[in-house]
């Protein structure tokens, strides 16, 4: 294997990418800040001095994967057609998990967008929290999959556990210590949703209309890490809700949540059961029970 | 008159709102559900309150629209507020206005109860232990059971 910025002689060079093929290419990297649980309490109920947080580190993130050639010496200025920054707030260990997709149809990889853009948004949480907590630790800054192009596609190995993404902390009656974590360890990678969209162009709107929109919603979001993924409708052997929960699980194993007795589901908003018909288009809601009042 | 919001509400000025410029309402019922400092653990410093927008505002009305199917009402105000909320915040407000105090019990009774078990909101308790998503209670899967028909 050799490195691709350094030519024959050892000198720095950018790699032409004139004759190679487009395709369809996608990256996804995750980071993680830790913080206080005072600072995480602080930026969950949008108390901080510099106002909304994840909004704002979320646009730099997008901002930072757009330059990410300005920044990083050989990389090429690319024509992004999707950029998402994603945030799952991890209550367990008082981190803040950030993830980062980006797509395109061209020559090279997006790797470094991704990785550049969780570097960014991760740096942005720590600036619009520093007044409250200067403790807070960045790491964990990794590419988590990729496809497309010639060296093919990449996945990291999701064996590694990771304490709970989770925040269902369960509070035990009979115990002093009533911070437990309710399901000990989760992977908390974050869940490729490219599959959806293979070969297709980016077009939002040709997109969702071959998918099931699925949203997490509540402590399920939670326990997941997930609020939004597409399922494209082919993926469903049958057009039921039991169907979807099965393509799901296909995707990811953790979706199995989804087959417990006490979740609940709405099908364009309308509470729904097991076999309930769907199409394509429809949007599936999956929570828990409800709580309000 | 159905509202999901994050500012407080006025009690007052909402039985008012139910009674503007008539005279044929004989019994209003107001129900108001307010954040406890207590629940599954002591020491609750607030909540916040999660919803599925569209699907909320939905359900909610389907729930009005029953207690009047049910019941003779001449007006009902239902407020639920999500966001963030402090122990002694209102939550909820159920007003039904009837010509006779009968209906107008058993109505905010019955609103009150299918909230609690088919409207999508979901609340998480920020205690100086830890938060955590307050779990659904058999208790009030059992009131709601109370209205169904045979």
């Amino acid at each position: 294997m050799s490195l691709t910025h350094l030519n024959s002689r050892g000198e720095a060079h950018m790699v032409d990418v004139a004759d190679k093929t487009e395709t369809r290419r996608e990256a996804v990297a995750s980071g993680r800040i830790h913080m206080r649980p005072q600072t995480l309490a602080l930026l969950a109920e949008g108390g901080m001095p510099k106002g909304d947080v994840l909004a704002t580190a979320r646009i730099a993130g997008i901002q930072a994967a757009k330059r990410t050639s300005e920044l990083i010496p050989l990389c090429h200025a690319l024509a992004l057609s999707k950029v998402s920054v994603d945030f799952t707030l991890n209550e367990a260990d008082a981190s803040v998990d950030v993830t980062a997709t980006c797509r395109l149809n061209g020559r090279t990889g997006v790797e470094m967008e991704a990785l550049t853009a969780v570097s960014v948004a991760c740096l942005t949480l720590y600036d619009m929290c520093k007044a409250v907590d200067k403790d807070m630790s960045i790491e964990g800054i990794q590419l988590l999959s990729k496809t497309g192009g010639k060296s093919g596609d990449y996945q990291r190995s999701l064996n590694v556990k990771r304490p709970a993404g989770a925040s269902s902390m369960q509070p035990d009656a009979t115990s002093e210590n009533a911070v437990v974590s309710k399901n000990g360890l989760l992977d908390i990678a974050p869940i490729v949703t490219g599959k959806c969209f293979e070969g297709s162009v980016s077009v939002a709107l040709g997109e969702e209309r071959n998918c099931i929109s699925v949203k997490c919603l509540a402590e399920l979001r939670e326990r997941l890490g997930v609020s939004d993924i597409n399922v494209p409708f082919t993926a469903l052997l049958e057009p039921t809700i039991g169907g979807l929960k099965s393509a799901l699980e296909q995707q990811d194993k953790r979706f199995a949540l989804l087959r417990e007795q006490r979740i609940l589901c709405a099908v364009n908003q309308v509470m729904s059961a097991e076999d309930t018909l769907l199409t394509a288009g429809d949007e599936v809601a999956f929570f828990p029970p409800v709580t309000g009042g | 008159m159905i509202k999901v919001q994050t500012q407080p509400f006025d009690v007052g000025e909402e039985h008012r709102a139910l009674l503007a410029g008539r005279t044929d309402v004989g019994a209003v019922v107001c129900f108001t559900g307010l954040v406890r400092d207590f629940n599954e653990s002591p020491e609750v410093q607030g909540l916040s309150l999660e919803h599925y927008s569209g699907m909320t505002e939905q359900a909610l009305a389907d729930i009005v629209r029953e207690a009047e199917r049910r019941w003779t009402l001449q007006g009902v105000r239902l407020i639920h507020r999500v966001g963030h909320l402090e122990p002694g915040d209102p939550i909820v407000l159920v007003a039904v206005a009837s010509a006779h105090r009968r209906n107008a019990f058993e109505a905010c009774d019955f609103i009150m109860d299918y909230l609690k078990t088919r409207a999508p909101f979901w609340k998480k308790e920020h205690t100086t232990k830890g938060h955590y998503w307050v779990s659904e209670r058999n208790s009030d899967k059992q009131d709601a059971k109370r209205w169904e028909v045979s």
